[in-house]
């Protein structure tokens, strides 16, 4: 392991990045708080960040918001799954409906953050001739844009220009594996599924066993390997110690009853909500992190038992996603965090015999936020213009509205990460 | 002919991707043994003898019961890979879990569907289709049963040809049309619990369907044969059959070898793995493993390896935080594996599955009072707690550090004791078991 002179100064922990400033605490040449210090002047306090939402399946446009000015098309294709004229509006949008499981949650859930303004909706949103199978579709929207080859991820791909070389939380997935929206081909990502419990520990060492221990660990982490299998083996080593010790001043004490973490938002129960309330509790830490990746849980894949499954996956959706907005209010961090919201298509708008629907075109997303431009985006496809294959028309493009988050909100050039992104047009997403 | 030699590093390969790893008895048998019987043990099994060896698994003293007990699934499977006298056929079923990945089935339903792939996954793969087309667990989790003629539901097939046959080489209408000739299977409930399925005629479509450019009165039997007889179908199911075992590329001439074969076996999956086990590409950087253990394979091959039975049920959580649980496959698409396997959170759970098994698992992997001995010079202590986990693969890198841990650890200004000869220990084995290396394969 190579000796590093104690008398460095901060300027040269600064120069040299967050993970040799964790290096020197690691092995006691180092106070935290001077670690910490560190880290918070090179996490730019205002920097904007980027959540993403996925809503794994294919999340049904016509069921999550209803045409109300074309319900009578929308029942003759749906005679399983018609739709009361009694369900609730979109506050202040008359023609669309909102599934009563997006009213769940503080302040009127979904429906509550569209009609205080927070939210702009994107109906419609998908790619010219869409792929109908989940994992091609996906794959295009993780890697933005619509190509079969492997690769990393849009966001990933942004850390690469623009991220730093040693501050793995600056992309993160709150999950036990990394999003491939987040796979990079250099920059360091993170994936974190509780944070009071990211520090590694080497059972049966202690006291100074302990800390050879984990100086150890470091250094059979750089032991030289070559392909790459053995390089990620290596480079996994040595991330998981760093995010561990980074997270290691945040973890809570039950005993003591301290949760650094906390926030002034009771959230629901579930692994969703405890996600989420992580999250919130990480951005407002000067941590760095800039893009960052969860799943939705719950079934949107409805081919069959539709309202079941999608009441239940809208709920929890809901109810989450609202407690992390207002979270991020209470801690006074919102106005840099926005939040997108989406699914790899649409659904079929002709029902199937099992209650359901089958893969379609014209899906749906959203912008969430302080700063998201409310109201709705894009044009509501037409249930009087169905396709040939019976599918709805595609009224915006994913790969618009990638641009538009990597211009408008992260305010970096999107030619830089997307392939189209001279043709693909912009949209305003933020105010 | 050169490199034929048959060694313990050529049986460590080939049981560590062909199965979970060989204790330092198996290496050194079957060095002995030579390469054609160490690949027909692997490929046929013992000629006698029992099929599970070594101890039940108990946990908090009581059986495992799979049906009834959270997370007893994952683990009497795990117990099956640990203790079987046929680990191809295990790992083998573990490919098919991937392939054919259902989740969220009732267990009796899992437990089902396990058992078809164990009992067929060497044979007949149209035979394999048949059965997991008409598998309920299957049937439930892609919307097969209750799609009916009147509006059939695309599900299981657009799977069928995308993740289960073909990968590619077919339309949206094919997707329609194959849709129409699977319909008729209808679930019955049975109480409020289970459900089953049954062939109901009048719900079938009987019409003719144009599939892949022909026509006729399909039924579903009719379409197992369309895409398995479907141009993409054989090097499809070859190529990714080839990278269950080697990271190795795939050439040209070798994937039209193993679609020979594939064919010329009438579509049998054994001749296949046979040729795979058999092909120098399996052995090649003997001193350099370079695939990423999946987690599953982690946990049976370092209970295996070290003959260590199944006693606490930490393994379920263990493996769902390493993002691999039994029964529980994140989707129809199986995990992503390789590297993905390796995220911050999972190389963390890899971690503490050597915490857990080195202080709470059984013998002989439980780290005893007195494992450390004050009198060992640096190598020795290496050695001993090298040959107490089984003996994995350690590189000549991570070797050196070990060694050089050894060397240091009692410079610290305090007298040694044994208390700390035995901290060494630990040490030593949680780093051989958990670190870079113990990820390879």
């Amino acid at each position: 392991m190579a000796c590093y002179d104690p008398t460095l100064t901060r300027r040269q922990v600064l120069g040299r990045g967050i993970g040799l400033g964790l290096t020197l605490y690691a092995s006691k040449l180092l106070t935290l708080d001077r670690v910490l210090e560190a880290a918070q002047a090179q996490a730019v306090p205002d920097a904007p960040v980027l959540v993403s939402v996925f809503l794994p399946g294919g999340c049904d446009l016509l069921g999550a918001l209803p045409p109300m000015d074309q319900l009578g098309k929308l029942n003759d294709l749906r005679r399983s799954l018609a739709v009361g004229d009694e369900i609730p509006r979109m506050p202040g949008e008359s023609r669309l409906g909102v599934h009563p499981a997006l009213t769940d949650g503080l302040g009127g859930g979904i429906a509550g953050l569209f009609g205080a303004g927070k939210i702009g909706l994107l109906p419609g949103i998908d790619y010219a001739n869409p792929d109908f199978s989940h994992f091609h579709s996906r794959h295009f929207w993780e890697r933005g844009m619509v190509a079969e080859a492997a690769g990393p991820g849009w966001m990933g791909r942004w850390l690469d220009r623009h991220g730093s070389g040693d501050n793995p939380l600056q992309g993160l997935s709150m999950d036990s594996t990394l999003s491939p929206v987040l796979t990079t081909a250099g920059a360091p990502a993170a994936a974190i599924d509780d944070p009071g419990d990211a520090a590694l520990s080497f059972g049966g060492t202690w006291g100074k066993g302990a800390d050879k221990a984990a100086q150890v660990w470091e250094q059979l982490a750089a032991v030289p390997r070559a392909g790459a299998g053995p390089i990620a083996a290596g480079r996994a080593a040595a991330l998981t110690s760093q995010v561990g010790r980074m997270l290691s001043p945040y973890a809570s004490d039950a005993k003591a009853g301290t949760d650094p973490l906390a926030g002034p938002i009771a959230y629901p129960t579930g692994k969703f909500a405890a996600r989420l309330r992580s999250l919130a509790g990480l951005i407002a830490q000067p941590l760095g992190i800039r893009v960052a990746t969860i799943d939705a849980p719950g079934d949107y894949d409805t081919h069959d038992d539709q309202p079941t499954d999608l009441d239940k996956a809208l709920r929890e959706l809901s109810q989450g996603l609202s407690a992390f907005q207002a979270d991020l209010e209470a801690r006074g961090v919102a106005d840099r965090v926005l939040t997108f919201v989406w699914s790899e298509f649409g659904r079929r708008p002709k029902s199937n015999d099992s209650v359901g629907t089958d893969h379609g075109t014209g899906g749906i997303a959203w912008v969430q936020g302080t700063r998201a431009r409310g109201g709705v985006l894009s044009d509501v496809p037409d249930l009087g213009a169905l396709g040939a294959d019976g599918n709805l028309a595609v009224t915006i493009d994913f790969r618009r509205v990638y641009a538009s988050l990597l211009e408008g909100w992260m305010g970096t050039d999107a030619a830089e990460v997307l392939p189209d992104a001279a043709t693909a047009g912009r949209l305003a997403l933020v105010r | 002919m050169r490199g034929h030699r048959w060694s313990e590093d050529h049986v460590r390969r080939v049981f560590w991707r062909a199965g979970f790893g060989a204790t330092p008895r198996e290496a050194s048998h079957f060095a002995r043994v030579g390469k054609g019987a160490t690949l027909n043990w692997l490929l046929d099994g013992p000629a006698h003898g029992p099929q599970m060896v070594g101890h039940q698994p108990r946990v908090k003293g009581r059986r495992l019961d799979p049906v009834n007990e959270y997370g007893h699934d994952a683990l009497w499977w795990l117990d099956r890979m640990v203790r079987s006298q046929r680990p191809l056929v295990e790992r083998l079923t573990l490919f098919w879990h991937d392939h054919f990945a259902t989740a969220d089935q009732d267990t009796p339903l899992m437990l089902r569907q396990n058992h078809l792939m164990r009992s067929r996954g060497f044979g007949s793969f149209p035979g394999l289709l048949n059965g997991i087309m008409r598998d309920p667990a299957m049937q439930f989790f892609l919307s097969l049963a209750d799609s009916t003629k009147d509006a059939p539901n695309e599900n299981f097939a657009r799977e069928l040809m995308e993740l289960f046959a073909l990968g590619g080489g077919y339309t949206e209408t094919d997707v329609r049309e194959v849709a129409r000739a699977l319909t008729g299977w209808r679930s019955v409930r049975h109480g409020s619990r289970s459900r089953s399925i049954r062939w109901s005629s009048k719900d079938h479509d009987p019409g003719p369907k144009t599939i892949f450019g022909h026509t006729g009165k399909y039924t579903p039997r009719d379409v197992i044969e369309l895409v398995t007889h479907h141009p993409a179908h054989a090097p499809f199911l070859m190529t990714k059959l080839w990278a269950a075992f080697t990271n190795e590329e795939l050439t040209t001439s070798t994937r039209r070898a193993l679609v020979d074969t594939y064919r010329r076996h009438d579509r049998r999956i054994k001749p296949v793995v046979a040729e795979i086990l058999r092909h120098p590409a399996l052995y090649s950087r003997l001193d350099a493993p370079d695939m990423i253990k999946p987690p599953v394979v982690l946990v049976a091959g370092l209970l295996r390896t070290t003959g260590t039975p199944i006693t606490i049920s930490a393994y379920t959580w263990l493996l769902d935080q390493m993002g691999q649980v039994p029964f529980r496959p994140p989707s129809v698409a199986g995990w992503d594996g390789g590297t993905a396997w390796l995220s911050t959170n999972s190389m963390r759970a890899r971690v503490t599955l050597a915490n857990q098994v080195l202080a709470w698992g059984d013998a002989p992997l439980k780290v005893p009072k007195g494992a450390g001995h004050l009198a060992w010079n640096a190598r020795q202590h290496v050695t001993a707690a090298h040959d107490a986990v089984g003996r994995p693969w350690l590189s000549a890198g991570a070797h050196a550090v070990l060694v050089d841990v050894a060397t240091t650890f009692f410079d610290d200004g305090h007298p040694p004791d044994r208390d700390r000869a035995d901290m060494l220990q630990k040490l030593l084995r949680h780093l051989m078991i958990s670190g870079p290396d113990a990820q390879l394969h």
